[in-house]
């Protein structure tokens, strides 16, 4: 791949990246610095990519997970803080963008499972395909639509709390 | 339960998640199609998972845009740059160093005490240069502060 069509392409997949990275870490500037850091490590050696293994965006998507699981065990031994996830308060900037609509389903995203926001932000905000998931999550294909119901029931059952 | 097995009055459970996604085959649609048809509960789940779809498809999770993401992609090849240009810059001031060094005390021109002396004064500018960065090399590993966000 061109390394001017593979940035193409990372623009384009950032704001799903920073979405997931934010699933995991549980804060917009230390998912923004983990996409960033995928940004300068994908790009300092475009030719580890290979286009034969698979479509770029899972691959790129499972760069960017790798580092934020790297930086959870560097920072938070044990895994993602959830408590810090939905206690997070966005800047008041961002606050005035966020609709509150928005506002009920990132807190209710906050109550599953790191795995489960996981899941639903790569199918349900990214559209990725059920084989692409798999691939960024490294699980069988075949449990994907499992696990992916398994975290809808569960989202739609704390919006339903929440209501 | 495999989907053959799946009789078409049973609940179709994670197969209304495949429906919505598109991820089913034809025997696996039909069978949901025909449940749904039937079933109340399953017809509700399937309205509940399409809307919650539609949501989360349309909500703004990252408020972090394109353009930006670009200018921070240009960061990242500044920094990248500016990594090559240092290394290139750091090596070529070794090899014309290292030459210098060879060619001075080479030189029988200049006086040996001239050469001592002048070792000395480079040398324990080295040393001193070493163990500053060795004193900070430690406490940034011993640092107990280190993590404290300010």
């Amino acid at each position: 791949m061109k390394k001017n069509d593979m940035r193409q392409q990372i623009a384009q997949l950032g704001n799903g990246a920073h979405a997931l990275a934010i699933q995991l870490l549980g804060n917009t500037d230390d998912a923004a610095d983990a996409v960033h850091d995928a940004f300068v490590k994908v790009l300092g050696k475009p030719m580890s990519y290979n286009a034969a293994n698979g479509p770029f965006a899972p691959w790129f998507l499972r760069v960017v997970r790798n580092h934020c699981i790297d930086m959870m065990r560097r920072r938070r031994p044990g895994g993602a803080d959830v408590g810090k996830l939905a206690d997070h308060r966005p800047g008041p900037e961002a606050s005035l963008e966020i609709s509150q609509r928005d506002r009920g389903l990132q807190l209710a995203l906050a109550k599953l499972t790191a795995d489960q926001r996981q899941i639903i932000v790569l199918r349900d905000y990214m559209d990725l395909s059920y084989a692409d998931i798999a691939d960024v999550l490294e699980v069988a294909p075949g449990t994907v639509m499992s696990r992916l119901h398994r975290a809808r029931m569960a989202l739609k059952e704390e919006l339903i709390q929440d209501v | 339960m495999s989907d053959r097995n799946r009789h078409i009055d049973q609940h179709v459970g994670d197969l209304l998640s495949g429906f919505i996604d598109g991820e089913l085959t034809q025997q696996q649609r039909q069978l949901v199609t025909l449940h749904c048809d039937n079933c109340d509960e399953c017809r509700e789940n399937l309205a509940g998972l399409r809307e919650l779809r539609e949501r989360v498809g349309t909500a703004r999770l990252s408020e972090v845009g394109e353009d930006q993401w670009r200018e921070s992609m240009n960061d990242s090849t500044v920094e990248l740059t500016r990594g090559i240009g240092w290394l290139l810059f750091i090596a070529g001031l070794l090899i014309v160093a290292g030459i210098g060094v060879g060619f001075f005390i080479f030189n029988p021109d200049i006086p040996v005490g001239m050469k001592l002396l002048i070792i000395a004064i480079y040398g324990g500018l080295a040393l001193l240069l070493i163990s500053v960065w060795r004193q900070r090399l430690i406490e940034s590993k011993t640092d107990k502060y280190k993590d404290v966000e300010i």
